[in-house]
């Protein structure tokens, strides 16, 4: 594999020149959190940031996104015809990326681009992405990553993986898409491969070792569906659950959304926006049934989709990446580590036959 | 009362949001109240806040950049 | 404001033991610095778990709306006057209710800490007066009165106004707090300022709803955000659909928000909510001389009608 070093001091010369070639996302500082936001010219991704507190699935799947225009004059010809809006997928970069994060997008991608069905908003806005991940040299104490199939140094859904080693960056290109994009930028000092290796691999040492707390995820597996639906523990995590979207919002993994028509007068659009499993309205049907109709179904079906359905189904692990934003962010502090434990330990009652 | 606070607080216009009691058979008093508050919201121009984006503004906006949440 | 824990255990094992209530609602140790989780507890031997500090921001009579059993419920000040607005709105009952009453020395604002420390935070130890908050080599001392929510510095009903047993003794009330200061300064300013300030304010909303589902008095059974028949708001992020829901949750609010601060220290993007409700809350004050939550006996105005009532709006 490919190594280059970046002098951090040619570093925003790089991503001038990538001005031209792609749009630009970067973690910025604002009021005192870090968020994904465009990098104007001139503007370079914040150093100092931990993680960014909203995840950056937006730049791929955002929150509003404009599917149909139609018309409802009936004196127009194509009245009542869905017209497609495609949005700009000119090529975007995405520097700075948590691998976290990077990694999430391919476990989304099992829901949104399979041999079966495309989304193409997604897929379209996925390909015209590279992503340049960051390396978490300093993982924070609510990440769980490397027992969530994932880690502070992991490479998969990176294009390449920068890792900051004080004065430079050393760069692992992963892709063609990443080498295409340091060529762009200017970036082609090759490290020597060896010392390079050996820099980032004690780095990688050191930042896993800081992680802390882990999650045990081997047993959800084998578990039945039925007994853990049944589990007595639901009750009690979900006592203190508000059911607000905080959570699935600022997830990097969760994927649903709700379709909505808006017109006025006679120009109509059709939408999609993110929606919540913890929402009332998320399963609630047109004949005013409601199958998950309080806060423990709500709270159940979030962890039950992503640490037992999503492992049955796509065998590809749970569908977490161990970022720790649903940890932080809770106003009232649900901790999924504490429910992917009880899930994984858990043992039904003995059954009379 | 708390409401017209609000939403003047909130920054529409003194003069936009007009409360009156009219009896039925008090028909000049309601021709009056019609016409200030048509005068009045005349003078302050159309509104510019507060009103939702047409849609045509949205989808412009949608196909120039991407929206981040 | 520690020395309360043995207190809040003692009452509520005794409660429990004798079964003068079904459970008790309390808050338990969170699994993050700043952060305490609501709890309910049913078995006298798990009052273990049950701790007080200054964590303790999120209001408990949200937890109680709609029960049937008999409930020991831990309450600092504004939880209480919730409380009282729970039993004006027929949302509990007071004789189910075995209030175990915290004379409050105010909350922590979680946010700020996060803000002024330059590292993650890994650890925070409290004492009477001072929080120390450790995380990546670094230690920085605060004061508590420098680091309280925006909310507990202007409070002045730090004492519950209803309660069954008290934990400790009384605190002395917070005199002559200037509590409007900043809703002065906005109503101040020009309405073309007032728009610039509230979509700035407004900016970075996601829609989660966290600060109406944190607040007490947001238990309608469809809330006007989420009726699709008809469909009042457009759900996408258009910011006037996202300043309709602000407002409006605002305004079901009028008579009824004690300044408890929950929807606030919700808000996972930090957005100051309450200068919103804080607004309507002066507003009632001012001209309908209300306090919300301070007598069970009394109607909130906008549930009655008094021919004094200011009408200076109509014409």
């Amino acid at each position: 594999m490919k190594c280059v070093k970046i002098d951090k001091k040619l570093f925003a010369g790089g991503i001038e020149r990538l001005q031209t070639s792609y749009r630009l996302f970067g973690p910025v500082k604002d009021n005192n959190f870090h968020d994904f936001q465009a990098l104007h010219v001139g503007e370079t991704p914040d150093p100092t940031m931990l993680n960014t507190r909203l995840s950056p699935k937006s730049i791929v799947y955002p929150q509003s996104e404009l599917m149909f225009e139609y018309s409802l004059d009936d004196s127009k010809k194509d009245s009542h015809i869905l017209k497609e809006i495609v949005a700009d997928n000119s090529p975007r970069v995405v520097i700075g990326i948590r691998p976290c994060d990077a990694k999430a997008f391919l476990l989304v991608q099992h829901n949104f681009d399979t041999l079966e069905y495309k989304d193409p908003y997604w897929v379209r806005a996925y390909e015209a992405t590279t992503f340049v991940g960051l390396a978490c040299n300093t993982p924070c104490s609510t990440c769980f990553c490397t027992t969530a199939g994932s880690g502070p140094f992991h490479e998969a859904g990176s294009d390449v993986l920068l890792v900051d080693t004080g004065d430079y960056y050393v760069a692992k290109i992963i892709t063609p898409k990443g080498e295409n994009l340091f060529k762009l930028a200017g970036w082609e000092e090759e490290a020597g491969s060896d010392n390079a290796a050996g820099e980032i691999e004690n780095l990688k040492q050191a930042a896993e070792a800081r992680i802390t707390t882990r999650v045990n995820t081997d047993k959800l597996r084998e578990k039945r569906t039925t007994d853990l639906f049944d589990a007595s523990f639901w009750e009690e995590f979900a006592f203190s659950c508000i059911n607000c979207g905080t959570c699935t919002y600022v997830c990097p993994t969760c994927w649903c959304f709700d379709i909505q028509d808006e017109v006025s007068k006679t120009a109509g659009v059709r939408m999609r926006n993110w929606d919540s499993c913890m929402y009332p309205l998320f399963t609630y049907h047109g004949s005013g049934h409601n199958p998950r109709d309080n806060k423990t179904k709500r709270l159940r079906q979030r962890f039950m989709h992503k640490l037992k359905y999503y492992v049955d189904k796509y065998e590809k692990g749970i569908q977490c990446v161990g970022c720790g934003r649903c940890i932080r962010f809770c106003p009232v502090n649900i901790d999924i580590r504490k429910l992917c434990e009880a899930m994984n330990n858990f043992e039904p009652a003995q059954k009379s036959i | 009362m708390l409401f017209k606070n609000l939403i003047e607080y909130m920054g529409l216009e003194p003069g936009r949001l007009h409360f009156s009691w009219i009896s039925s058979a008090e028909s000049t008093k309601f021709v009056e109240v019609v016409n200030e508050v048509t005068s009045a919201i005349k003078a302050l121009g159309p509104r510019k806040s507060m009103v939702k984006t047409p849609l045509t503004d949205i989808k412009d906006k949608a196909t120039e950049h991407v929206d981040i949440h | 404001m520690l020395t309360y824990i043995d207190k809040i255990r003692q009452i509520a094992e005794g409660f429990l033991k004798e079964g003068t209530v079904d459970m008790v609602i309390g808050f338990r140790r969170g699994t993050l610095p700043l952060m305490n989780e609501p709890c309910l507890i049913k078995r006298p031997e798990d009052v273990k778990k049950l701790v007080w500090d200054s964590n303790c921001g999120i209001n408990l009579a949200n937890y109680l709306t709609n029960r049937k059993e008999k409930i020991g419920i831990v309450a600092k000040g504004c939880d209480s006057r919730n409380i009282v607005n729970h039993i004006i709105e027929n949302k509990i009952k007071r004789e189910q209710l075995f209030i175990i009453g915290v004379p409050c020395k105010g909350m922590i604002d979680r946010h700020a800490i996060e803000a002024l420390f330059p590292s993650e935070i890994e650890e925070v130890v409290e004492d009477e007066s001072r929080i120390v908050v450790t995380g990546g080599g670094v230690e920085q001392i605060w004061s508590k009165a420098e680091v309280l929510q925006e909310n507990c510095t202007i409070c002045i009903h730090r004492n519950p106004v209803v309660y069954d047993e008290l934990v400790a003794d009384l605190v002395v009330e917070q005199k002559d707090v200037d509590r409007y200061e900043d809703i002065r300064r906005i109503e101040g300013i020009s309405p073309e300022e007032k728009r610039d300030y509230f979509n700035d304010l407004l900016s970075s909303c996601i829609r989660c709803y966290a600060c109406r589902n944190a607040c007490p008095l947001c238990y309608c059974p469809t809330c006007f955000v989420d009726a699709s028949r008809p469909q009042w708001v457009g759900k996408s992020q258009d910011p006037t659909d996202i300043e309709t829901f602000h407002f409006l949750r605002a305004f079901h609010c009028a008579g009824r928000c004690t300044d408890c601060g929950a929807c606030e220290r919700a808000c996972p993007m930090g957005i100051k909510v309450r200068v919103l409700t804080k607004k309507l809350e002066k507003d009632c004050l001012e001209l309908f001389d209300w306090e919300t939550g301070m007598d069970v006996e009394k109607r909130a105005p906008l549930r009655t009608y008094s021919p004094d009532d200011p009408d200076d709006m109509i014409r």
